[in-house]
């Protein structure tokens, strides 16, 4: 009885989030409309950003992904590229192709504590571009190295290997001249790039992948991003801002010590400590989100690397759970601890013991003739339409406000993506947490494979495909 | 490719040197230059230089230009009726030998004191490619003077382009656009603008590197450049105007100042 409350609450709780969306997408979908962002991104009175681009190992996407953020319509900015200790010929590529020299006597304010550096290199001809070479300490420790050399009030923090759309900056920098006093943290939509035809830095024609395990992952990040995060901002209950694409304010990340060293789910762990520290501080806060900033990122394509992947996830969430369960079900931490947390707990780093235990259950229960097997039949069949409909309910949003995917084909691809995503992906999602928190039991620390592609390969391929 | 286009480029202008050169050192009193391009890929050097074994009775010099496929004919002593009149021998036996190759030929003669620049024997080779074939096309120095300022308009806005274009056409220059920054750079080394009107924020290459490139260009006359963009940060402002760009202009602008300011850029 308890998975069936179990999958009656969790799928309400799915709903009213998603029902939380719903209601602020028209605003949003005015706003990426109608908003002047052109004038904007040339204004003096915008406030000016420190892009933090740690690197570690991607001399094949390295090049494209500078070209990409030098070129973003936004007034001032730098771009810190800092190479982690990378074993491949990372920095030197850099700093050939932009011809970059040591700068001497740099001050490095050292607010926060990070692996030595090496060297700071720097050419006037690309006056906004730094590259921090730095001993491997991993990507907290990059981008706290990153922190301390910006010179600018707000950082923020990308992958070196997603592509920003042109106006990704100036959409959230928007949103945190709205309300500069509170915003602490704004997150941005992320999206596959996956069978995307990207040129010069920037994509210019957007289709699905064509292979199986990222097209899964667009729909995923599609329902996570769109169905998910605006409610959670509309509420102020955001746990994470992905560490692919955000945006933060400088001092209260210095406030907060900078990032967390040494394990995964990083993005999340300054999220729930800024939440934290406001809380705790009794200051006015919000981390919000800006599903209209969209930054394009490339999502593991074989099994094994996205199993690895998602194995880290389920680590790092454990991880910061009970680090913070402090914070759980404690009523000084307002909607993060009364239905963030919970929820997290609960419906992410537990959902893998409730869907095996009910599972086992109930054809437990079929076994020993106490139901009938019609009820287990009829119960899987209402999971499976609750979970379609909150995927089919993101699609909706996307098609209202952003209309990304513009190709009919593309559209009914989702729509049968969605469904078979509960055949096999769905259940693949849940062992792969389940081995994550083995890893963690065990204490495995390592950060597993993460092979990149290059951008123009990418292309390549397609153009051979098409 | 950018390798094998420089090296076109270095060639051609090589050629206009040799030309210009030989111009220079032929004694005569006056000298006929001729250039003569043809249809296809096929170019008939061979047969030009045969023909003018043959017949010529004075010394001449032949050259092959990559730039604009020309093949251009230095003749030392010619007066211009004699020139056309090789001219026209010339484009009689290319007909009679190569059906389809459709010459078609530009040619001038040059007295002493008048010798022409290198710009102006390289605009004698594009207009050949530009005549005509049914008839020969006499090159009079002042076609050069009466010939429109070309301005390169890049702006990745295709209605701020479409505007800049007609207001500028209307002013009487030529213009050309690009929507981002590689390819303003090709078109640039294809057109030769003579101001290139930009917008700073573009695609593939931008801003400053962009303006770099521009004046890093291996070119006669580097183009003007004037800056008309979004951008009001007064540190880009005096950037653009420290690596060298003659002017600068914020949108949303007024066309009669924008007018104003390209005339007294080019003049």
């Amino acid at each position: 009885m308890v998975a069936i409350y179990y999958v009656v609450f969790v799928n309400t709780l799915y709903f009213s989030i998603l029902a939380l969306s719903f209601r602020n997408i028209w605003t949003i979908f005015r706003r990426s409309h109608y908003s002047k962002y052109n004038t904007l991104s040339g204004s003096e009175l915008v406030p000016s950003v420190s892009l933090l681009v740690p690197a570690y190992n991607e001399e094949l996407t390295i090049i494209e992904n500078v070209n990409c953020l030098m070129t973003l319509n936004y007034p001032t900015y730098e771009v810190i590229v800092v190479n982690d200790g990378s074993s491949d010929a990372t920095l030197n590529i850099l700093l050939e192709e932009y011809r970059l020299k040591p700068v001497p006597n740099t001050k490095i304010r050292g607010k926060i504590a990070c692996q030595k550096i090496r060297g700071i290199y720097h050419n006037p001809e690309f006056p906004d571009l730094y590259v921090i070479d730095k001993e491997n300490g991993g990507k907290a420790d990059s981008l706290n190295a990153g922190i301390n050399l910006s010179h600018y009030p707000l950082i923020s923090s990308i992958d070196a290997d997603s592509l920003l759309e042109k106006d990704a900056l100036i959409r959230m920098a928007r949103m945190y001249m709205e309300n500069p006093e509170e915003t602490v943290a704004i997150g941005g939509d992320v999206r596959i790039a996956n069978g995307c035809k990207i040129e010069n830095g920037a994509v210019q024609d957007v289709s699905l992948p064509r292979k199986i395990w990222p097209m899964f992952q667009s729909i995923e990040y599609l329902k996570a991003f769109l169905g998910g995060r605006i409610g959670w901002s509309h509420m102020n209950g955001l746990i994470i801002v992905s560490g692919a694409f955000g945006m933060f304010r400088k001092d209260a990340v210095i406030a907060v010590g900078g990032y967390r060293d040494g394990y995964p789910g990083e993005d999340m762990n300054i999220i729930i400590k800024l939440h934290r520290y406001m809380l705790e501080n009794k200051l006015k806060y919000r981390v919000a989100f800006c599903p209209e900033a969209v930054c394009w990122t490339q999502a593991p394509d074989s099994y094994r690397i996205l199993s690895s992947q998602r194995k880290r996830w389920g680590r790092g969430n454990l991880k910061n759970m009970i680090e913070n369960r402090g914070m759980l079900f404690n009523p000084k931490y307002k909607v993060m601890g009364m239905v963030t947390m919970p929820y997290n707990v609960l419906f992410e780093a537990l959902n893998p013991y409730f869907r095996i235990t009910g599972l086992l259950a109930l054809t437990g229960y079929v076994l020993l003739d106490m139901t009938q097997w019609p009820i287990l039949v009829l119960f899987g069949l209402l999971n499976f339409v609750s979970g379609y409909l909150l995927s089919v309910g993101a699609l909706v949003l996307e098609e209202i406000a952003f209309k990304r995917y513009n190709k009919l084909s593309d559209l009914v691809k989702m729509l049968v993506y969605s469904a078979l995503k509960f055949v096999g992906y769905h259940q693949l999602g849940v062992l792969w947490r389940l081995q994550g928190h083995v890893q963690f039991m065990q204490n495995n620390n390592s950060w597993g494979t993460m092979t990149r592609q290059s951008w123009s390969e990418d292309e390549k391929k397609t153009s051979e495909a098409a | 490719m950018p390798n094998t286009a420089t090296l076109q480029r270095e060639a051609a202008v090589n050629v206009y040197r040799s030309v210009e050169q030989g111009l220079k050192e032929t004694g005569a009193e006056t000298c006929g230059l001729m250039f003569i391009h043809c249809a296809g890929n096929s170019q008939p050097e061979q047969q030009v230089r045969t023909h003018l074994e043959q017949t010529s009775e004075s010394a001449f010099q032949v050259w092959k230009d990559g730039a604009t496929q020309a093949i251009a004919v230095l003749l030392p002593g010619l007066s211009l009726d004699e020139v056309h009149y090789e001219g026209l021998r010339i484009k009689h036996e290319l007909q009679e030998t190569l059906p389809g190759a459709d010459p078609q030929i530009t040619l001038a003669s040059f007295p002493e004191g008048e010798r022409p620049s290198k710009a102006t024997i390289q605009h004698m080779a594009e207009s050949s490619k530009l005549v005509d074939s049914s008839e020969i096309h006499i090159y009079t120095l002042d076609n050069t003077a009466d010939e429109p300022e070309r301005i390169l308009i890049v702006d990745n806005d295709p209605t701020v382009r479409e505007f800049l274009q007609l207001r500028l056409k209307m002013q009487g220059y030529e213009t050309y656009e690009a929507v981002d920054g590689l390819a303003a750079l090709e078109l640039i080394e294809k057109v030769t603008p003579d101001l290139v009107l930009t917008e700073l924020n573009l695609y593939g290459i931008d801003g400053l590197p962009f303006i770099h490139h521009i004046q890093n260009l291996e070119m006669e006359q580097p183009p003007k450049i004037v800056v008309l963009t979004e951008q009001r940060v007064e540190q880009t402002i005096s950037q653009c105007f420290r690596s060298g760009v003659d002017d600068y202009m914020t949108k949303p602008f007024s066309p009669v100042e924008l007018d104003a300011r390209i005339r007294r850029c080019l003049h």
